[in-house]
């Protein structure tokens, strides 16, 4: 048995498919593609299969990161074109690397940088996002498994930028806590706007994951 | 730089997937590339569609022909409904997510009686006029297919027409001809209808004109048009293992209710049940060769990365290469990991033993159809089980470690009476004694019976299409004496809330008057009949009452053999004689045997194929 991490992209097509469901899909895809899952032990044996922070439902991304074990040894390459055959239009295998160790530990993951577009009513420009940066506490209603509480999200946002619009949308790139110790989404940022900046209104939102960094390392 | 308005949307409602398409294996085309845009409809939610096998079957071969596009679209669930009203999206196909109402033509097909209602919401929702007759040749042409097609008449004018029976070479016939009428330059609608008239199997509801008595029967059923034969035949594929069986297979993202490569055996059956519709329109029984389906399941299993394949037909026991079959299947499932579910199988030793070896069959449930309490009455629907058969597979399973049995039965048959109904009740009590009369050691320790009854709903093209259908009232009193009648705490009853059986018994043998009562009560907001949070009993009752039908006429009153039936000019093959003589039998208590045993002469040995032939 070998453990490969895999760096892989989903897009618009694919975009609304649930944790769950992308799981179920690998599965399928590992089948077509003849790859031998490691299975896990116990009564209702799974495959082996783990995946770093499991995206939203909705949102693209050019850097999800999964571990999965397979019986037998794959050449990195071979592994990717299998798998880039198997899988549904949409999904692609960026690279894959086999490990031993702990070289490469997904739960390390502890940030990810978002392009996130905002449909909007009113105004918005770079000097509101710089006052915005500055107010010493963020305050959003979050929810959490004991309920919806108030959060100050303000330590979790580590890179806020405009970085275009015009009259109805806005696009920001954001670099935003994700893993165990906070989980921070790109929705409650856009919360957080609509709170502290007088005039503007988002209506709508898309986001795109652009990479999973544990602190500022890309690991593939 | 905007969002697109079907993400604005999809990101409101819930399950968003069932309306994404771009799932493995669906056919993605350049709609500026073929000649015909077909939009498969189903009128239901994206599980259930997608669960059909008939929608993967003509999907595919439509899609193998270059000059068509054939896509999916689905009865949008009401959340999405709502949002596609509130923000102006028309019914969509999902393979390009353009809307329907300008494809070429749409293709309904006809499962069942209650998604009557979704079939004309699908095309409010697509902004195409509802009735036929208003569709100039800018909309799609609208054809259905399916089980009720042998009687659409309550959907008649709102359809273009039907297609009766198999669909694999109707399908592109009826598409051939659309083809030529559009290169002509679609002048005028009726041209087209006359072209596919011609063709076996094709009824087209504009060209007859039904006539009407005083009492409400009909009086006549007559062509107008000189194209239109004075009977419609149903097709069939006569050499059924040579017939298209796709080698690819759509896998859905989210869970859908057959989620599985299905392997459809063999269609028809040779068993008879008189109350049982699919028993008579799909005769005569043909069958696939094992080495054809081995072949299949290799390919549909490859192609989806499924975990688990499944049998399909209507009595699989009766599949005479049963055991070549499942010994290479288990071959298959052993090597790749595979569960096989083996439904509709007789209990005997050679299913039991097969299911031993099966992985997926957990040893929890199994079930039987009895249909009725007791022998007298299994001998009236000729049900080929008997208590003995029941009792002795019951003592194999629970020896065997089984500890659930589920009892399906029908209350409401004709003849039926109080003894029968309290039957229902002896019978699962015999089952429940078998498991007590085996010795503790040998038994499972613990033991589920569960009887679940429906009302008896009868249709056409059976040996019951003249039996009136129990009222309401009569089938709530019987739900009430099989209660009493239940004595353990271990037997489960289960039992339907008999409205949605009403309206499905009025459907089925409703003539054309009944189509301005669809379309009004869909007017009115009913929609998703089949569901029960949105089944709407008053809002349909008021739409009868409005429009001056009384249901009753159709559900619960008993028809003469002379009487014209709203199917009159459709053949199925069986014939009317033959159903009297089954009727008779019914009435006098007499079974007849199954089609192997001795061909009953029902007709439909006129197709020169299958079981009649063997
Ligand atoms: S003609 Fe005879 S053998 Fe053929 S389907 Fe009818 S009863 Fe069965």
């Amino acid at each position: 048995m070998s453990n490969y991490i895999l760096k892989y992209s989903r897009d618009d097509r694919v975009k609304y498919i649930s944790h769950l469901d992308f799981v179920r899909m690998f599965h399928r895809a590992a089948r077509r593609a003849e790859l031998p899952f490691v299975f896990s032990q116990g009564f209702n044996p799974h495959p082996v299969m783990t995946v770093a922070q499991p995206l939203s439902v909705g949102v693209t991304s050019d850097g999800e990161y999964m571990k999965v074990g397979f019986d037998g040894e794959f050449s990195p390459q071979d592994l990717t074109d299998r798998l880039n055959a198997a899988l549904p239009p949409g999904f692609k295998i960026l690279s894959a690397r086999k490990v031993e160790g702990k070289e490469i530990d997904l739960t390390k993951i502890d940030r990810a940088e978002y392009w996130v577009k905002v449909e909007y009513e009113g105004s918005i420009d770079a000097q509101d996002i710089a006052d915005f940066l500055n107010e010493p506490r963020l305050i959003v209603m979050k929810k959490s498994k004991s309920g919806v509480k108030e959060s100050d999200i303000r330590p979790y946002i580590y890179k806020l930028d405009l970085t275009g619009s015009d009259e109805k949308t806005a696009a920001f790139s954001m670099t935003l806590a994700v893993g165990s110790v906070y989980n921070l989404k790109p929705e409650s940022v856009i919360d957080a706007m609509e709170k502290y900046i007088d005039g503007f209104k988002p209506e709508f939102f898309a986001v795109h994951r652009k990479s999973l960094l544990c602190g500022d390392v890309d690991y593939l | 730089m905007t969002i697109a308005l079907k993400d604005k949307i999809l990101s409101k409602v819930t399950k968003p997937t069932r309306y994404t398409g771009g799932e493995l294996n669906a056919v993605i085309k350049d709609p500026a590339s073929v000649d015909v845009r077909f939009g498969f409809c189903f009128a239901d939610t994206y599980e259930i569609a997608m669960s059909h096998l008939g929608l993967k079957i003509l999907y595919h071969t439509l899609n193998d022909r270059p000059d068509t596009y054939c896509e999916r679209v689905f009865a949008p669930w009401t959340d999405m409904e709502e949002q596609m009203k509130e923000r102006g999206m028309k019914l969509f196909a999902l393979e390009s997510g353009d809307e329907v109402t300008r494809f070429d033509i749409l293709g309904f097909t006809m499962q069942y009686e209650l998604s009557y209602s979704n079939i004309v919401n699908m095309l409010m929702l697509a902004d195409i006029p509802v009735r036929a007759r208003d569709r100039d040749e800018s909309y799609p042409i609208v054809c259905g297919g399916g089980p009720c097609a042998y009687n659409a008449e309550p959907v008649a004018d709102i359809f273009d027409f039907f297609m009766l029976g198999e669909g694999e070479e109707l399908i592109h016939e009826v598409t051939d001809e659309y083809i030529k009428w559009k290169k002509s330059g679609k002048k005028n609608k009726k041209d087209y209808l006359e072209a596919i008239a011609k063709i076996e199997g094709v009824y087209v509801p504009s060209f007859y004109d039904v006539e009407y008595n005083a009492d409400g029967t009909i009086k006549s059923i007559t062509p107008n048009n000189p194209n239109s034969p004075a009977k419609i035949r149903k097709r069939i594929m006569k050499d059924f293992d040579k017939t298209y069986a796709p080698e690819t297979i759509i896998v859905p993202f989210g869970e859908v209710v057959h989620d599985r490569v299905m392997l459809e055996l063999m269609r028809g059956c040779l068993r008879g049940c008189r109350f049982c519709q699919a028993g008579y329109i799909y005769r005569p029984l043909r069958e696939r060769k094992s080495d054809t389906l081995l072949s299949l399941a290799d390919k549909l299993l490859s192609c989806s990365g499924y975990d688990e394949i499944s049998l399909s037909s209507l009595s699989t026991s009766d599949f005479s290469g049963l055991r070549d079959l499942t010994d290479g299947l288990l071959d298959i499932t052993e090597k790749k990991k595979i569960g096989l579910s083996l439904p509709s199988l007789r209990i005997d030793n050679f299913s039991l033993e097969l299911m031993e070896k099966v992985q997926k069959v957990r040893k929890s449930g199994i079930t039987f159809a009895p249909e009725a309490g007791t022998q007298r009455l299994r001998d009236v629907i000729n049900k080929n089980i008997t208590e003995e058969n029941i009792v002795r597979s019951t003592a194999l399973l629970f020896s065997g470690g089984w500890t659930n049995v589920k009892l399906y039965f029908m209350i409401g048959l004709p003849t039926e009476t109080a003894e029968d109904v309290e039957g229902i009740a002896d019978l699962a009590h015999k089952v429940l004694d078998t498991y007590y009369a085996i010795p503790k050691e040998e038994r499972a320790k613990q033991v589920n019976i569960t009887v679940s009854t429906s009302s008896f709903v009868p249709k056409p093209f059976t040996a019951f299409q003249w039996e009136p259908m129990n009222t309401r009232d009569m089938l709530i009193e019987k739900q009430n004496m099989l209660k009493g009648a239940i004595r353990s705490k271990k037997i489960k009853y289960n039992w339907h809330d008999n409205k949605t059986s009403y309206l499905e018994g009025v459907f089925a043998r409703g003539d054309r008057r009944l189509c301005e009562v669809i379309i009004r009560a869909v007017e009115k907001g009913c929609k998703f009949d089949g569901w029960d949070e949105h089944f709407k009993f008053d809002t349909w009752l008021e739409a009868f009452d409005e429009l001056g039908v009384d249901p009753d006429f159709y559900c619960t009153r008993a028809r003469d053999y002379d009487e014209i039936l709203p199917w009159e000019h459709i053949d199925v093959g069986v014939t009317k004689k033959f159903l009297i003589r089954e009727s008779e039998k019914a009435r006098a208590g007499e079974t007849t045997p199954n089609c192997r045993e001795k061909c009953a002469g029902c007709g439909a040995n006129s197709f020169g194929t299958g079981v009649c032939y063997e």
